[in-house]
């Protein structure tokens, strides 16, 4: 018998995940016109530096997600301002900057590889598991969720009613529009890196606490990332909060299918690609047409 | 193994994966497709042999069906992912791979999931190293002079250019009644095909196939060589493979005479990035700039023009 509530409740869980990891990327897939590939590896990034200021240095949890977030916000910022920039300044194809992402995804990748090993970490910090009617919650998903929530109702704030917000917006719809309306463009593109990438970071902590924490724990969580930034429409924060829900309500209502039907349950990363897939044949777009003020 | 066998080796690691190359080349080179995915259809034809070979099939079969099933594979995935802009098309062909990876790795019943299954050489082994990998050679740089002839009569015919008319401006070549998805599906199929002969080639020469052979770090690698060696250029892909290809033997020899203070499989994955970006930064045309065209009526033309010249000059 499977409890639906409970799959309700995993599906807030793991779309809240996927959500904070998302939204760096659509972001700056929107503002940069390119996929970045190394976003897997800036969840990892977040990972260690959260591990290694929880554990190792015994700091605790809101002061590892601060630092990881700064970190890996930076690294971010410097991997633009480093490597794409110059070269779309260059005049780089598309295909140039998903090849040189995927690269620097591979240096940062067995950069930490090198310097922290592959074999996975876990945190040790226990969190209070508790039952609410027939549902089991720990208080790590709470965190989660709550801190998703919080970002939606932080970016919605940042969007619609800063004047920053303002710039992203018309950034993302016309640079050169907004570039002639004297939108410092690429200031604005600065900081939309520097905070997807602290974002990923959040998301690559989350993750590890609550599964493992080792050199892929990015790259095992880009397929839905990027099923999620398609199907909510490339640079579109409304269409991303609905498609992450989407994608963790079917990924965990196929874990139970896929469990009826004998089959192996690493079949749940497939789940999001057989959406992306349909997306990318049916809408490209995504749902951007539901959320055109995005 | 002495040096010589060494060399041999890292020959035939040469001839397989300059295959591939050509095929990216095909794809990316002259038709502009991002093939994100390559490792899926090099995966498909390796695995295609792999099993075609338990059942007892003679080895050219084989390979030829190891090329149809990947070309079958390129096809299907290219009906609709063709229509797609290049960034959805990586992401959808690169997740493509993933999920063919994963299938194998949790299927074991069908190629022995993670732990892979052995393959049948086509060459048996006759007492000697050396001569194994030299009868490799033989096939393998065999399969390799045909894919080259393939696609470099393919780019210099009217076909060819047509393509290369597509990759420059789509809307134009559309304009002149060029099919676009037509041409870009079959540049696709036929690329996909050579990357599964060379799987074959490549699950028969190691003698086993598994899942980890197949990480999404292939297609990285291929587009390391097409990249570096001058994409568009068919003599350039191949300067790149064996670039490629010594340089990643070369840090592994490194290795057991240096003491390096990182795990030099991880260095060499760091490099191999540093490398690429370093091409796509001061080099993006790589080593060889793109191969002119050639044709009959070109060479007329050429010569027609030195006639006048010379004539004008008495």
């Amino acid at each position: 018998m499977v409890d639906w509530l409970q799959v309700l409740f995993n599906s807030c869980v793991t779309g809240s995940l996927y959500l904070i990891a998302a939204v760096g990327l659509t972001l700056t897939y929107g503002l940069s016109k390119f996929p970045n590939f190394a976003h897997a590896e800036f969840m990892t990034l977040g990972a260690y530096v959260g591990y290694f200021i929880a554990e190792q240095l015994g700091l605790g949890m809101p002061l590892a997600f601060l630092f990881a977030f700064l970190v890996t916000g930076i690294v971010g910022f410097l991997f633009y301002r480093g490597i794409f920039q110059p070269l779309a300044k260059r005049g780089a194809s598309i295909i140039h900057l998903m090849v040189a992402s995927i690269a620097l995804g591979f240096i940062l990748r067995h950069s930490i590889g090198a310097a922290c090993d592959w074999n996975p970490l876990y945190f040790t910090a226990t969190w209070p598991a508790f039952d609410v009617g027939s549902v089991r919650v720990t208080g790590l998903w709470l965190q989660l969720i709550f801190t998703a929530l919080a970002l939606s109702l932080a970016m919605h704030f940042l969007l619609m009613n800063t004047k920053i917000g303002k710039a992203i917006r018309a950034t993302s719809s016309n640079p050169e529009l907004a570039l002639a309306s004297g939108i410092n463009v690429d200031r604005v593109i600065w900081i939309i890196w520097f905070v997807g990438a602290g974002l990923a970071a959040v998301a690559g902590i989350f993750r590890g606490a609550d599964t493992q924490v080792w050199p892929m724990t990015g790259w095992d969580m880009i397929l839905p990332v990027f099923a999620v930034t398609i199907l909510g429409g490339i640079g579109n924060f409304y269409g991303a909060i609905a498609a992450a829900f989407i994608i963790g309500l079917a990924e965990n209502i196929g874990v139970v299918a896929l469990i009826g039907l004998g089959l192996s349950t690493t079949y749940r990363i497939g789940i999001a690609f057989v959406i992306l897939i349909i997306t990318l044949i049916v809408k490209p777009q995504g749902l951007a047409m539901l959320f055109r003020r995005g | 193994m002495g040096p010589l066998i060494y060399s041999c080796d890292i020959i035939v690691y040469i001839g397989i994966f300059g295959i591939v190359c050509l095929s990216l080349n095909l794809e990316y080179g002259f038709a502009g497709l991002a093939n994100f995915g390559k490792v899926a259809f090099f995966l498909t034809g390796a695995y295609t042999y792999a099993l075609l070979s338990q059942i007892g099939l003679p080895f050219y079969l084989c390979l030829i069906a190891s090329a149809l099933i990947s070309a079958i594979f390129g096809l299907l995935v290219s009906l609709p992912a063709l229509r797609l802009r290049a960034d959805y098309l990586a992401i959808a062909v690169l997740a493509f791979g993933e999920i063919l990876r994963l299938i194998m790795k949790s299927e074991k019943w069908l190629a022995g999931g993670d732990w892979g299954m052995a393959v049948s050489p086509i060459f048996p082994y006759m007492g000697s190293y050396l001569l194994y990998r030299l009868e490799n050679i033989g096939l393998v740089f065999l399969c390799l002079f045909l894919c080259f002839l393939v696609v470099q009569l393919l780019t210099n015919s009217p076909y060819g250019r047509a393509m290369r008319a597509i990759r420059e401006d789509e809307v134009a070549a559309e304009a002149l009644g060029k099919d676009r998805s037509r041409f870009k599906a079959q540049a696709f199929m036929l690329g996909s095909a050579m990357a599964g002969l060379a799987g074959g080639l490549y699950a028969q020469y190691l003698q086993y196939v598994l899942p980890g052979m197949f990480m999404p770090m292939v297609t990285f690698t291929v587009w390391i060589m097409v990249l570096l060696g001058g994409p568009a250029n068919n003599w350039g892909v191949l300067l790149g493979a064996t670039l490629v290809e010594i340089f990643d033997r070369g840090t592994n020899i490194v290795k057991d005479y240096i003491a390096l203070p990182v795990d030099p499989s991880n260095l060499q994955y760091i490099l191999f990035g540093a490398l690429i970006i370093f091409v796509l930064l001061f080099r993006p045309r790589g080593l060889l700039k793109e191969s002119a065209i050639r044709t009959k009526a070109l060479r007329l033309a050429h010569n027609a023009r030195r006639a006048v010249k010379n004539k004008g000059s008495q």
